[in-house]
């Protein structure tokens, strides 16, 4: 019986464990397969194979049911995720439903959650824009949070390595605030967006319009290629899946790469209970999990265990993680474990009309958009707050019809349509202050469909945030003013946090062990062999978007990993 | 009768929908099976009149052609809210009762409800909705591309 028993553990030992899919971690479990380890991937959600489960991928508008609408019910019992802009019916498959996963909002966040193999990162806006050291050494400089325990020369050759293999689009703009990086041709601006940068760039010394880099192969290479990727052919139906694999997702690119080794054993439906501590040996040794369909519990063992499940599962994972060295979390010696969450204060837009350039237009779709760098605080404190905001910027021109009337008029109307103005649109992207009083926990009493405790989440904005908001306002209103641009309309309409779908830390990277949970290789400073290298470990937000970041971490600490361990 | 023929008298497809035999089916059953609001087969082909009204066969497909007023039902059943959907139904009873008799008397029927009313309003909108996202506009009066494969960020207009 103890043979039978030593077999069935060997059987479920691995040299390492990712926990979770999505673009953190098919990085991490690609890395790791590549360098020769035995790996056992575990996703909660179901199986989602590159193409083949991409099912709406190749519909046309008229084949859905509700011409893409999400029908009322739904939005009913679903109020969160239906706040999200790409949740409809092309992709609200991918999407986590609200009645299937609760958890408790002790202030309103939106929490919005892809639960398949592939997490999220068949979802995500694909924007890659690299941080820098005005980010890295932001905390220190502006004294809030911890110091940053890297600067940009520990992750650059990370980003360079990530860059090549997902195939980022990029022009090199030479901006110290934005690296340039491995680019493929970039996405061009269109005839007004380059009318709008010309301006802005000449009149606000500082401020720079540029094209968004993005993970589109706009001229795939080699390495893409060889993952079965080709050209992005400008669908813009990205939320679907793509069958090109024309974006970067781990569907389409790490994990069939990392399979490919023939060292990856993925195992979908396998909800992650805890990380196993065992206080003899004084390290982590394995993952409890409970199958999603069975509700059966079984526990996995490897030497090293990389904690991917996304920024706030990876707390609850680590938060449900208990034993008697550490009884409040693994790794939680400091007490700020669960604590310092923040997000991207995306919650203000602007919109304007041009009535130039009206004997252009454009023709086909455009992957890509249009982004300003942060300009405000960059080089030294300025304004009333503190950090900065990037804004999107797009300019697009489109037809539309008069729809009055009935009859015969109505239609041929609706059959010409006429060209309009220029629709000029912007959104802030601003960063937020990492504070002890926005944190998630365990709910004491709430548990979900297997057991585990739901998570409490406690995350609000702050004057900061609403003294940026205002300026980004301001500042938006007067540069589109000085463009030309007419029909202004503010939206700082707001959203709650969590929508901007940017939540990052409660684990976060520091120096010192008694302020922070993670070292400079993203290890567990009191259980260095549990990684955690997605969105928990961030200790600031930059305003940069986050996931090429995580992406770079995870190549990095699978590097250190594999030599040090 | 042959397998495709059969398959054919089954089910109508329209853009999306399959149209068969509801469970009550009866004449009074509607083409299609609705989940929240209640409407015959007389509702229906009302409704079926007053889109045509809207957008009439001409040299092309219209309203009926295209099946729009299932379309119209449709999402009002599912995608509407409780509110816009009593306000529906109670201004379908009231067309029920005009003494219409022809597209012309339709059309003038409409055009003499308030810009505001809550009928005429979704009852269009719907309309020209499953009008323009129909496979017969997209694929032949406003091609829909798929895969444009293509950005062009400066084209001049040939005025």
């Amino acid at each position: 019986m103890a043979n039978l028993l030593n077999d069935s553990a060997k059987q479920r030992t691995y040299d390492a464990i990712v926990i979770g899919s999505g673009i953190s971690g098919g990085w991490a479990a690609k890395e790791l397969c590549e360098k020769g380890l035995k790996t056992l991937v575990l996703e909660r959600g179901r199986d989602v194979k590159h193409i083949k489960d991409y099912p709406t991928t190749n519909k046309y508008p008229w084949e859905f049911e509700h011409r893409n609408e999400i029908p009322y019910a739904i939005k009913q019992e679903n109020p969160i995720v239906s706040r999200c802009y790409a949740y409809r019916e092309d992709a609200a498959h991918f999407f986590v439903k609200d009645v299937e996963h609760p958890y408790v909002q002790e202030k309103p966040f939106d929490w919005i959650r892809g639960y398949q193999v592939g997490g999220k990162s068949l979802l995500w806006a694909r924007q890659t824009q690299r941080w820098s050291d005005f980010d890295f050494e932001g905390p220190a400089r502006d004294q809030f949070a911890v110091d940053w325990p890297i600067r940009y020369q520990d992750l650059k050759p990370w980003y360079d390595h990530v860059e090549r293999f997902a195939g980022i689009s990029g022009d090199r703009d030479g901006l110290p605030e934005l690296p340039d990086g491995e680019f493929l041709p970039a996405y061009p601006l269109n005839i007004v967006e380059k009318y709008f940068k010309q301006q802005i760039e000449s009149k606000y010394p500082g401020r720079k319009v540029i094209s968004a880099r993005c993970a589109h192969l706009s001229q795939p290479k080699q390495i893409h290629i060889d993952q079965g990727r080709v050209q992005c052919q400008n669908r813009v139906l990205c939320q679907r899946g793509c069958p090109f694999g024309g974006y970067f997702s781990s569907n389409a690119s790490t994990l069939p790469w990392a399979a490919k080794t023939g060292n990856m054993t993925l195992r979908p439906d396998s909800v992650v209970h805890s990380i196993l501590y065992d206080d003899a040996k004084g390290k982590a040794v394995g993952v409890k999990v409970i199958d999603k369909n069975s509700k059966e519990e079984m526990d996995f063992f490897a030497d090293v265990i990389f904690l991917n499940a996304g920024a706030l599962n990876s707390n609850l994972i680590l938060l449900n993680s208990k034993s008697s060295r550490f009884p409040n979390g693994l790794g939680n010696d400091s007490g700020t474990l669960g604590k310092y969450v923040a997000f991207h204060n995306y919650s203000a837009r602007i919109s304007a009309q041009y009535e130039g350039h009206l004997d252009y237009t454009t023709e086909g779709r455009r992957p890509g958009g249009v982004y300003i760098p942060r300009f405000r605080n960059l080089h030294k404190q300025e304004m009333d707050f503190l950090r900065g905001y990037a804004a999107g910027f797009g300019a697009s021109r489109s037809k539309s019809a008069d729809q009055s009337g009935f009859g015969t008029d109505l239609k041929e109307s609706l059959l010409n349509p006429k060209l309009g103005l220029w629709s000029i649109g912007s959104h802030m992207m601003g960063e937020t202050i990492p504070k002890e009083s926005n944190y998630v926990a365990l709910d004491a009493n709430l548990k979900d469909e297997w057991g585990m405790p739901q998570l409490k989440i406690s995350v609000d904005y702050d004057d900061n945030d609403a003294k940026m908001k205002q300026d980004y306002l301001d500042t938006m209103e007067e540069m589109f003013t000085t463009a030309g641009f007419i029909n202004i309309k503010r939206n700082d309409a707001g959203q709650a946090p969590g929508l901007d779908i940017h939540e990052m830390g409660g684990v976060r990277m520091g120096h010192d062990p008694k302020t922070s949970m993670l070292n400079k290789w993203n290890q567990l400073h009191s259980c260095p062999n549990v990684f955690v290298t997605d969105g928990a470990c961030m200790t600031s937000t930059s305003t940069q978007n986050p996931s090429l970041t995580y992406m770079a971490f995870a190549a990095r600490a699978v590097d250190y990993a594999v030599k040090h361990l | 009768m042959n397998r495709r023929t059969a398959i054919k008298q089954l089910f109508v497809v329209a853009g999306g929908m399959l149209i068969a035999t509801s469970c009550d089916s009866g004449p009074q059953a509607t083409s299609i099976a609705l989940n929240h609001i209640k409407l015959n087969k007389a509702d229906e082909d009302l409704l079926a009149e007053l889109t045509e009204a809207i957008l009439p066969k001409t040299d092309s497909p219209g309203a009926k052609d295209l099946n729009l007023h299932l379309f119209v039902m449709k999402m009002v059943d599912d995608c509407a809210n409780p509110e816009d959907q009593a306000n529906f139904l109670q201004g379908l009873q009231q067309a029920a009762k005009s003494n219409a008799k022809n597209q012309q008397d339709w059309q003038s029927y409409l055009a003499a409800l308030p810009a505001e009313d809550a009928f005429v309003s979704i009852l269009k909108r719907r309309t020209i909705q499953g009008y323009l996202n129909s496979e017969y506009v997209m694929k032949n009066k406003l091609i829909y591309e798929l895969v444009p494969s293509r950005y062009n960020g400066a084209v001049k207009i040939n005025a």
